[in-house]
């Protein structure tokens, strides 16, 4: 099963995302915010997939996923979700080494499938 | 205990305060654990006269004092002291993190460990002996541990070193041979040991008392700021970052995590357990 | 070579270093000096002056050491005057992500001077600014919080303005929330997200 890291300071929304990836097949860890992900990483070793808010407490999204980048463990794909949908943040995300960049609230319809591509699974089902 | 029927924590109270005390202090409780955390909840209802989880649960919340949520993570984590608590981050001393400071250290000054809070002094004593037992370069290295704790009380008991048998019950009999002596059915820790260990009062609120502490290679602040507000949280990891020479290593209760108290810190995980680390670059 | 009885600071601790006098002078005068370990031992130590506000809160515009900044802001936060509040809620403007986020950190601890300040920020006409001030709110130990939310959710235009807000109701909202939760799935009804939350603090709520 393809495990996904769901990183989010919001309650709610990481329960959305678990019951939207969950139902769909795949595992999800929660994180709080960027430092808490990067200490899973340290226990729980690598994920196929990371769902990465932008603005978060203690180490944002930019701030994890630079982290990221520099480990040296296996990539996974990134997929950075902010509020605001100015240039500025999508090219940001992108140039911190997300594959791709969604703007709140998301929809199940629009991201499954994203997720799937990312992760090579094609949209089949 | 319960007088009155207790009231019935429904599954979304528990998911709600799951949450919010998740987001407290970091710790999680896993779905098994609900039948713990729900006689938790209700004896800490009892005590407060709160009859539904809704009354206590909004106390919990705004309560300005923050006293209740301090009663309550007192019942959620069982903290007993006594020698060789958590001994694994002492393994992780001896066999991670002392290798490396040793293999970085260009002079032979004493390395330096501080233990938060002394409590009754079963930390540092308990570091003093696993060094000891199990670190070969104590030979060439000196290590100097100091421990300190804002009860004056407790770091005179801490001094005399004298404990019930419950403390010792993780002694190995032949450590306790070793480090210990029987006092009319207690065990009084040698006083080698309690020459060796310097105890000091400390209020880590205080920025004073925090800024005569200075120069350590480790911290040991095991479940102590757990029991703080966020930000005297943050302002006493700050203070600890100014306590450590650079590349320093702080090591805290299991159940806590520096992810949600200051991001000044590096996570290092070595194969004994989780640590924080003040960068080596940074000044 | 053994255990040895050390002392809190050691002697040879860098010569003259704490050999000048901490008060407010020197202290202002130190938040400027070029070590970063001096201006944050500055800035920790001006926290009990509180005629140092308007200083720090000039060195937290301006400060480029990251370690350094946020000690200011735990200072500012724990000083929380008038001055150093509206310090850090100058922060929410500010295009620097890490003194934004630590300002909301610490603002978040802040109940009573913050309280004043919130139903301005609540209508704020940047949805960001909107987003954090509900963000302050989560751990605001304070009675009208849930009014605050109330209102975000019936009037607020930003669907993630409302949706912050949602996520806080789901942990502090009462029967008093029930209408506005219903009015807000009604007001979005093309967002799975807000249908999701809404039900789920109604749940909790009691109602769902």
């Amino acid at each position: 099963m393809k495990r996904i890291l769901v990183i989010d300071d919001a309650a709610t929304v990481r329960l959305y995302h678990r019951e939207i990836l969950e139902q769909a097949g795949f595992a999800v860890t929660e994180a709080i915010n960027g430092l808490e992900a990067l200490e899973k990483l340290e226990t729980e070793g690598h994920f196929d997939l990371y769902l990465v808010d932008i603005n978060m407490p203690k180490l944002d999204g930019y701030g994890f996923l630079k982290a990221l980048r520099e480990k040296n463990m296996p990539q996974a794909p990134a997929i950075m979700i902010s509020t605001e949908s100015s240039p500025r943040d999508r090219e940001g995300a992108l140039i911190a080494g997300a594959n791709l960049y969604m703007i709140k609230p998301i929809r199940p319809e629009q991201l499954l499938p994203q997720v799937r591509g990312l992760l090579g699974e094609g949209d089949s089902s | 205990m319960l007088v009155q029927k207790p009231s019935v924590i429904s599954d979304e109270d528990f998911q709600k305060f799951r949450e919010f005390f998740y987001r407290k202090t970091g710790m999680l409780f896993e779905d098994g654990k609900r039948y713990f955390v729900d006689k938790r909840l209700l004896e800490r209802m009892a005590a407060t006269d709160n009859e539904s989880f809704r009354s206590y649960f909004t106390m919990l919340r705004f309560q300005a004092s923050g006293a209740e949520l301090q009663a309550l993570i007192n019942a959620m984590t069982v903290n007993e002291t006594y020698f060789f608590r958590e001994e694994y981050q002492f393994r992780c001393l001896v066999d991670s993190i002392l290798r490396e400071i040793v293999a970085r250290r260009s002079s032979f000054r004493p390395i330096r460990i501080w233990s938060v809070p002394s409590s009754s002094g079963e930390e540092p004593y308990g570091i003093a002996i696993y060094l000891l037992e199990h670190w070969p370069l104590l030979e060439q290295w000196d290590v100097e541990i100091i421990s300190s704790d804002i009860d004056t009380r407790i770091l005179e008991q801490a001094r005399n070193g004298l404990y019930a048998a419950r403390a010792i019950q993780n002694m190995p009999g032949p450590l306790l041979k070793k480090y210990f002596r029987r006092v009319d059915g207690h065990y009084q820790i040698s006083q080698s040991l309690r020459e060796a260990v310097e105890f000091t009062r400390v209020n880590v609120h205080d920025t004073a008392d925090m800024r005569s502490h200075r120069q350590f290679d480790v911290i040991f602040c095991r479940n102590l700021l757990i029991y703080f507000d966020d930000l005297s949280r943050k302002k006493t990891a700050e203070s600890f970052f100014d306590a450590l020479n650079p590349g320093g290593f702080i090591c805290l209760g299991h159940s806590e995590s520096m992810s949600r108290i200051s991001s000044l810190f590096q996570i290092r995980r070595f194969p004994e357990a989780i640590v924080y680390q003040k960068p080596l670059e940074a000044r | 070579m053994a255990l040895k009885k050390g002392q809190p600071t050691p002697a040879c601790h860098s010569p003259g270093e704490r050999q000048e006098p901490r008060n407010l002078e020197t202290l202002l005068q130190t938040l400027l000096d070029e070590d970063p370990m001096k201006r944050r031992w500055a800035a920790r130590d001006l926290a009990e002056h509180p005629a140092a506000a308007v200083a720090l809160v000039t060195q937290l515009q301006h400060e480029t050491d990251t370690t350094v900044l946020q000690v200011i802001v735990t200072s500012l936060g724990c000083m929380a005057n008038d001055v150093a509040v509206r310090g850090l809620i100058d922060c929410l403007y500010s295009e620097h992500a890490l003194r934004r986020n630590a300002a909301i950190e610490v603002l978040k601890e802040l109940p009573e001077p913050v309280a004043p300040h919130m139903g301005q920020l609540l209508h704020d006409p940047d949805p960001d600014v909107r987003i954090f001030a509900v963000n302050v709110l989560e751990s605001l130990r304070h009675p009208n919080v849930e009014e605050w939310l109330i209102e975000v959710i019936l009037k607020d235009d930003q669907v993630n303005v409302c949706a912050t807000a949602l996520d806080l109701l789901g942990e502090v909202g009462s029967l008093r929330a029930r209408e506005a939760l219903q009015t807000l799935k009604q007001r979005f009804p093309q967002e799975p997200y807000i249908r999701f939350a809404a039900d789920l603090a109604l749940k909790r709520i009691g109602v769902g």
